[in-house]
């Protein structure tokens, strides 16, 4: 038992969970079957339940565990797992204690295909094309200079670990099937190890190096590794001359979080530099903790976070209305902007001081910053920020040490009073975020769907994200190593980087490297009017620095008058497209009927009207894709994913889809 | 049969009332409205529109009383209930006074119980049970959407928000069990499969309002329909605006060791409670997949009421019209299986109780 959590009920003498096994033997009794034919996944139903069955059991239930659950909870459809956290919930009234009832082990089968986690959805489904603010790869690049690399052997050393890492970590190995389902190779698989291109320049005139790295970081830039199609990690070397060297790497954001980029190129370069190097073995790995994850819906602990988010969702605010130049659909970026300032390690320091003196995180001070600026911008005080959490529920010692795509969004309503100074302000937001951060079982994305669902719109609902990795360092433990054996010495002031994420229009980043923090902007360049952008990053710099050196805090913030958007003109934010209503009324045709079928085995609800509405159904983003799927291979019906959106009902698919001549 | 009546037993109730109007205006001829209370039964014989219609008292219980009201009747239509107690003494008092009989409830129970030993007088004449919304409806309907070819898959949704009586409430309760039918279950491949299929809670569904909640139970009526259609698969769903009778169904079955009258007031109170949500409102529902595509024949049928008792005396008014037109042939049967579908929604198209018709 791993779980994370604080009284894990005493095992039974066989070692089983004694509720468990009651409710087992409850289950048997009812529907005369073996205890042994009980699996904690059994739904009473499938099992022979019926309501009148589950009344009974609920009866017995309360005679021998002394527990009242009331008839709405038990439905014909629970399971035995979920029957079983629910009367230990009802048993322990420790509604505080997040204690989840999940087990993260081996999976039986490596190899076996596990489900795709949201925010990786989310990934999946932007590079489809079509989705605003869409890119064929949603990835990371990087590249770092090196000095002093020994050029015969930088190439063989960077292989070799390269080999042994891809052994050590199973997500090295990931690919995605065109449903959006993930697995992992086995590692003597082709195609298996990433293979390191080598750009060797040693003996190139100056203008071919520069020429060179200035197509490699292009290409890599805008082109980045897509694990539907083979490895999700692009890594090269340009050997320089002078014993100079460039390290490149891409890494593709369906298969690598942020947390898992600093471990791969901690242990990447820990591999490289030492031939004998171990690195302690991981007893799980990311399937296994997905997997482990997929009975997390049926916790009430997950039902609770779903009911505190769903009951606030239809009062968030909007996101800041900044002024656009571009429609955000009509937009089609191939990369994003990137603006950097750093903070020196004197400054950071100092902020570092007064954040803890004021009680706050460096985060939140960063996050309250933005919002300060973005307010300005906007010309409104109240809105809608997402943000990027690692999210790693501590179901294992490994957790963290582990690579893989853990990470999630989660939604900020932030809401900035007038008059305040900014201390007050950074207070209150340390306060509103933990309180949302304390129901991260639903993920962001999740929410986002739900949120997107009843705004009835398919366009992003946060496209303004914020990003703190800060502190992160300090949780990994040991500093980033600098010296790397062949490869030499790691110039991390000689650091570039580019990111591509689906549906963010804006998005601060914070980091910290070589004891500096680091500010960035990443955006979708043509939306905005490039002056604004410059003089929002700037006062947002300036903040920072402000608040290093301490007159920042205590100064009245100056806002906008307004709380929520004002103004005319194109805004972010602005309610989608009316999408083409279509007449309800009986399925007309066999298109519409196959279409109709093919949704309905996909979503389990009836479809019955040739207006009925995907999303409105129960549809996501992903299940979209798989209808797209589903639609060309089984009815052959082709249709694009911006037609799908456009009009998602039954009646426009079939329109969009149906062959041309076909007439009805 | 000159200067014989049509007796509406019942005639004072929510259904009765309605059969009896419709009777009228259909000029079928003299009535004769009966009830319990005379004084009610003679407030609807003298509010038919069409005229000459008598009250007469009767009492269900009094094989003598009852014997005296069908002399001289044509056409027996009990609108009275509840059925379990009434099942065929009201269709054996018919017959040997020499009437067809039409019960607005009556389900197969009953339709057996007559059936199994038949009088003599039912190779002359017919009774016809089930002549209602559900058991009804319900079973005749669909038949419009197969007109044109067998049906790969029928799904039929029947519900919404009505009142629910104590006597009604023995009905419901005793819905359960060989010759009701059977929950979470679906006629699939020629036979019932049990627990084929899941409820679908929080659901929206055309001609239904707002989001619904949707039970499987493959009624006697469905999978009678089924095998004779020769459908392939058959989802029999009835539906609710909430949890609440599903649930005080659920519970009195379970606590079977009650006589069932213990727990008729928690399933009234559910009913009071559903129309309490939005006001009474009844939806029925008919999805068609053909066996053969694209043939252009209608796939669904919406027919929308806002009180299904009273549309049930509709109906039995028009199964009584059909007896009277000889358009019913002698022996016991469902309405489902002698109506004309389509000429009963014709009618029913035109019927100020109707808000809407859909068929396409």
């Amino acid at each position: 038992m791993t779980s994370p959590s604080v009284s894990p009920p005493a095992p039974g003498p066989d070692g089983t969970d004694p509720v468990e096994s009651v409710l087992a033997g409850i289950w048997a009794e009812l529907l005369d079957l073996d205890t042994a034919d009980l699996t904690p996944g059994s739904s009473f139903l499938r099992l022979g339940g019926d309501s009148v069955l589950a009344v009974r059991m609920a009866a017995l239930v309360r005679k021998r565990l002394s527990v009242v659950l009331a008839l709405s909870d038990v439905t014909v459809e629970i399971t035995l797992a979920r029957l079983a956290d629910l009367v230990r919930r009802r048993r322990t009234h420790t509604g505080a204690v997040r204690e989840l009832p999940l087990e993260v082990s081996r999976r039986a089968d490596p190899a076996e295909p596990f489900p795709l986690m949201p925010l990786q959805q989310g990934y999946f489904v932007g590079q489809q094309g079509g989705w605003e603010l869409s890119y064929d790869s949603a990835h990371f690049y990087a590249d770092v200079g090196l000095t002093g690399v020994d050029g015969d052997e930088a190439a063989d050393a960077l292989t070799d670990a390269l080999e042994r890492l891809v052994e050590h970590q199973p997500t090295l190995r990931a690919r995605v099937t065109p449903e959006g389902r993930q697995y992992v190779l086995d590692p003597g698989a082709p195609g298996a190890v990433p293979r390191l291109l080598v750009h060797d320049l040693r003996d190139a005139p100056a203008d071919e190096v520069a020429a060179t790295l200035a197509r490699v970081r292009e290409e890599m830039a805008t082109s980045g590794p897509d694990p539907s199609r083979g490895p999700g990690l692009d890594i090269r070397l340009s050997l320089l001359p002078g014993d100079r060297g460039r390290l490149h790497t891409a890494m593709s954001l369906l298969v690598f979080d942020g947390w898992s980029s600093t471990v791969l190129n901690r242990e990447l370069l820990t591999l490289s530099s030492d031939w004998n190097a171990v690195l302690p073995p991981l007893e799980i790995d990311f399937g296994d903790y997905v997997s482990a994850l997929a009975r997390l819906p049926e916790t009430e602990a997950w039902a609770a976070d779903r009911d505190w988010w769903w009951s606030r969702l239809d009062a968030l605010p909007s996101p800041p209305a900044l002024p656009l130049r571009t429609d955000p659909k009509d937009a089609r970026p191939a990369l994003m902007l990137t603006l950097e300032r750093h903070l020196s390690p004197e400054r950071w320091a100092a902020l570092r001081r007064n954040c803890a003196e004021r009680g706050v995180t460096p985060s939140t001070a960063m996050l309250t910053a933005f919002s300060v600026v973005l307010s300005r911008w906007a010309g409104h005080r109240s809105m809608l920020l997402n943000s990027l959490q690692l999210n790693r529920l501590p179901l294992h010692p490994d957790i963290n040490r582990v690579v893989g795509a853990f990470a999630s969004t989660m939604l900020i309503p932030m809401e900035l009073p007038a008059g305040a100074v900014f201390a007050d302000i950074a207070a209150d937001t340390q306060r509103v975020f933990g309180e949302h951060a304390a129901h991260n079982l639903v993920s962001g994305v999740e929410v986002a769907r739900e949120l997107g669902r009843r705004l009835d719109t398919t366009r992003p609902v946060g496209p303004v994200v914020f990003q703190s990795t800060l502190g992160m360092d300090a949780a990994l433990g040991e500093k980033h190593p600098a010296s790397v054996g062949p490869l030499g010495e790691i110039s991390f002031d000689d650091f570039y980087h580019q990111l591509r994420t689906p549906q963010v229009a804006l998005e601060a980043r914070v980091y910290e490297l070589n004891d500096e923090m680091a500010v960035v902007f990443s955006l979708v360049e043509e939306l905005f009017d490039p002056a604004e952008v410059d003089a929002a990053f700037t006062a947002l710099v300036e903040l920072a620095e402000s608040l290093a050196d301490g007159p920042g805090w205590d100064a009245p913030v100056e806002l906008p008058e307004a709380l929520d958007p004002q103004g005319a003109g194109l805004r972010l934010g602005l309610p989608g497209p009316d999408r083409v209503a279509e007449e309800s009324g009986p399925l007309r045709g066999d298109t519409e009927q196959r279409v109709a079928e093919i949704w309905e085995e996909l979503l389990d609800v009836p479809v019955l009207d040739r207006g009925a509405d995907f999303f409105r159904l129960g549809g996501d983003s992903l299940l979209a894709v798989r209808a797209l799927a589903r639609l060309a291979g089984e009815a052959g019906l082709l249709l694009g994913v911006r037609d799908f959106l456009d009009a998602p009902t039954v009646a426009g698919v079939a329109a969009a889809a149906r062959p041309a001549g076909e007439t009805r | 049969m000159s200067g014989r009546v049509i007796g509406v037993l019942g005639g004072s109730g929510a259904v009765g009332r309605v059969a009896v109007d419709r009777l009228s205006r259909y000029g079928l001829g003299p009535l004769r409205v009966g009830g319990r209370d005379l004084g009610r039964a003679r407030a609807v014989a003298d509010g038919a529109p069409g005229g000459a219609a008598e009250a007469v008292r009767v009492d269900l219980g009094d094989p003598g009383s009852l014997a005296a009201y069908c002399e001289g009747c044509s056409i027996v239509v009990n609108c009275a209930g509840p059925s379990y107690q009434v099942l065929d003494t009201v269709a054996r008092a018919a017959l040997a006074a020499g009437a067809d009989y039409v019960d607005a409830a009556g389900d197969a129970v009953a339709l057996r119980a007559l059936a199994s030993d038949p009088p003599a007088a039912l190779a002359r004449r017919s009774a016809v049970f089930s002549a209602g919304l559900m058991p009804g409806l319900s079973g005749l309907l669909p038949r419009v959407l197969a007109e044109s070819g067998p049906l790969e898959r029928l799904d039929v949704y029947v519900g919404g928000a009505a009142a629910i009586g104590p006597l009604s409430a023995v009905d419901a309760l005793l819905t359960r069990g060989p010759g009701f039918g059977s929950a979470l279950a679906a006629w699939r491949g020629g036979r019932v499969v049990e627990r084929a299929l899941a409820p679908l809670r929080s659901v929206a569904l055309p001609g239904f309002r707002g989001r619904v909640h949707a039970w499987p139970f493959l009624s006697a009526e469905a999978a009678d329909l089924a095998a004779e259609l020769g459908v392939g698969e058959l989802r029999n769903y009835t539906v609710y605006v909430s949890e609440h009778i599903p649930e005080a169904l659920a519970r009195a079955w379970a606590a079977d060791d009650l006589p069932v009258e213990e727990h008729v007031p928690s399933v009234v109170a559910a009913a009071d409670a559903d129309i309490a949500i939005g006001g009474p409102w009844y939806t029925l529902l008919f999805h068609a997949r053909p066996r053969v595509r694209g043939g252009g024949a209608p796939t669904r049928l919406l027919l929308r009421t806002p009180d299904s008792y009273a549309l049930s005396g509709v109906v039995a008014a028009l199964a009584a019209r059909a007896l009277a037109e000889g358009a019913v042939p002698a022996g016991a049967h469902a309405a489902s299986a002698v109506l004309d579908p389509r000429g009963v929604l014709d009618a029913l198209s035109r019927d100020p109780l109707v808000d809407e018709v859909d068929l396409g």
